[in-house]
């Protein structure tokens, strides 16, 4: 595309633009990771715990997607949710995803919507073993390219205990 | 390869118009140059305003966004573009659009597409809120512009739509006279902004 604009549009606007913070879009913390200290805050503002049930719902989502060969904007299209949505959910830590996103992923994954919605972060963890199998999970699974046999074991005992009750 | 325009930002120094390139479909190898000029300058900034002592909610609120995950994430998808604003070899300025899947909300544009901006960045050391003295002006409307002229390419007749950073709710509403839709739950309470093709006209007039 191209494009022509004038110098003497631009001399117009220039009188509107001179100070103007100019920024569109859903922000995320820490996404500089700890070169400027945000990772080291992320961790003192989220307890252990609501790190490991974040982290964990992040590494379902990327799991489950994987395992099933799909691309994000696939999961995307199949969940009806926002693409971009999708990639901070996958990729950081902070990101709180809307409830209607949450329950449009666990309709998708088939597992309980109250779970997911506690691991997300849109409400608090109550279940004491949820939190802990969240812990568990988040240690045991590593992103990587494909899933190997220890992540998708991991993957499977985890999911499997999100579908009881 | 990106497809390139001629374009005008303003030199604060001098106050003189400085010529540039608008990049119409940023690749991989530019968005990792605009990141490793960007980032190390924010730094800086940044552990400055922490040794003042200014607490992380006064901090840029776009102090941490990571174009290339974007750019990887929308690579290939014809639905998305990224553009940048490229002047004395380094990136002024990017811009991450979606001409797919947007609808209006203002009434009068009920569900007719739009073009929307995901996301939307000055280089911090053309951003107030970063250094005393930015550097170059006009990289917004630079951008916004190029928002309205993709969106006249796709019929969309310069429908756009954004959410806005609390710190640039002004210039959206009055210095681009976009319609204010009010906060929007769906994406962390930002105010959402339209255009409609009379604004997008006026704007560009």
């Amino acid at each position: 595309m191209k494009m022509n604009l004038s110098k003497e549009w631009l001399t117009k606007r220039a009188a509107r633009d001179d100070r103007a913070e100019v920024s569109a879009g859903f922000f995320n913390l820490g996404m500089l990771g700890g070169k400027v200290g945000a990772r080291e805050e992320t961790s003192s503002r989220l307890s252990q715990e609501q790190e490991s049930s974040r982290l964990a719902f992040g590494r379902l989502i990327n799991l489950w997607r994987r395992k099933k060969g799909l691309r994000m904007d696939e999961l995307a299209d199949k969940a009806k949710i926002d693409l971009v949505e999708l990639i901070e959910i996958e990729r950081n830590l902070d990101f709180i995803p809307e409830p209607r996103t949450v329950f449009q992923l666990a309709q998708v994954l088939g597992l309980s919507n109250e779970r997911l919605l506690q691991l997300s972060g849109n409400t608090n963890v109550r279940d004491l073993s949820l939190g802990q199998e969240a812990v568990r999970f988040a240690a045991r699974s590593e992103s990587v390219e494909k899933l190997n046999k220890n992540e998708q074991r991991a993957l499977e005992e985890f999911v499997k205990f999100l579908a009881e009750r | 390869m990106s497809e390139r325009s001629v374009v005008y930002l303003k030199d604060r120094q001098s106050g003189q118009l400085v010529e540039a390139t608008l990049l119409d479909g940023l690749d991989r190898a530019e968005v990792e140059g605009a990141e490793g000029q960007w980032i190390p300058f924010l730094q800086e900034q940044l552990q400055k305003l922490k040794a003042r002592g200014i607490s992380k909610e006064k901090w840029p609120e776009h102090s941490h966004w990571d174009w290339r995950q974007k750019y990887e994430a929308t690579e290939g998808l014809l639905a998305y573009r990224m553009f940048g604003i490229e002047c004395q070899s380094r990136m002024q300025g990017m811009m991450l659009v979606t001409t797919a899947g947007k609808t209006c909300r203002i009434v009068s544009q009920r569900n007719k597409p739009l073009v929307y901006v995901h996301f939307l960045a000055a280089a911090p050391w053309n951003l107030p809120s970063i250094v005393s003295e930015p550097r170059f002006a006009l990289v917004g409307s630079v951008m916004i512009a190029a928002a309205i002229h993709l969106s006249l390419a796709e019929e969309f007749s310069g429908r756009i739509g954004l959410h806005s950073l609390p710190q640039a709710d002004d210039w959206y509403s009055r210095g681009c006279g976009m319609t204010d839709l009010g906060p929007d739950p769906a994406v962390q309470n930002l105010r959402y902004f339209e255009m409609t093709p009379e604004q997008a006209a006026e704007f560009l007039k």
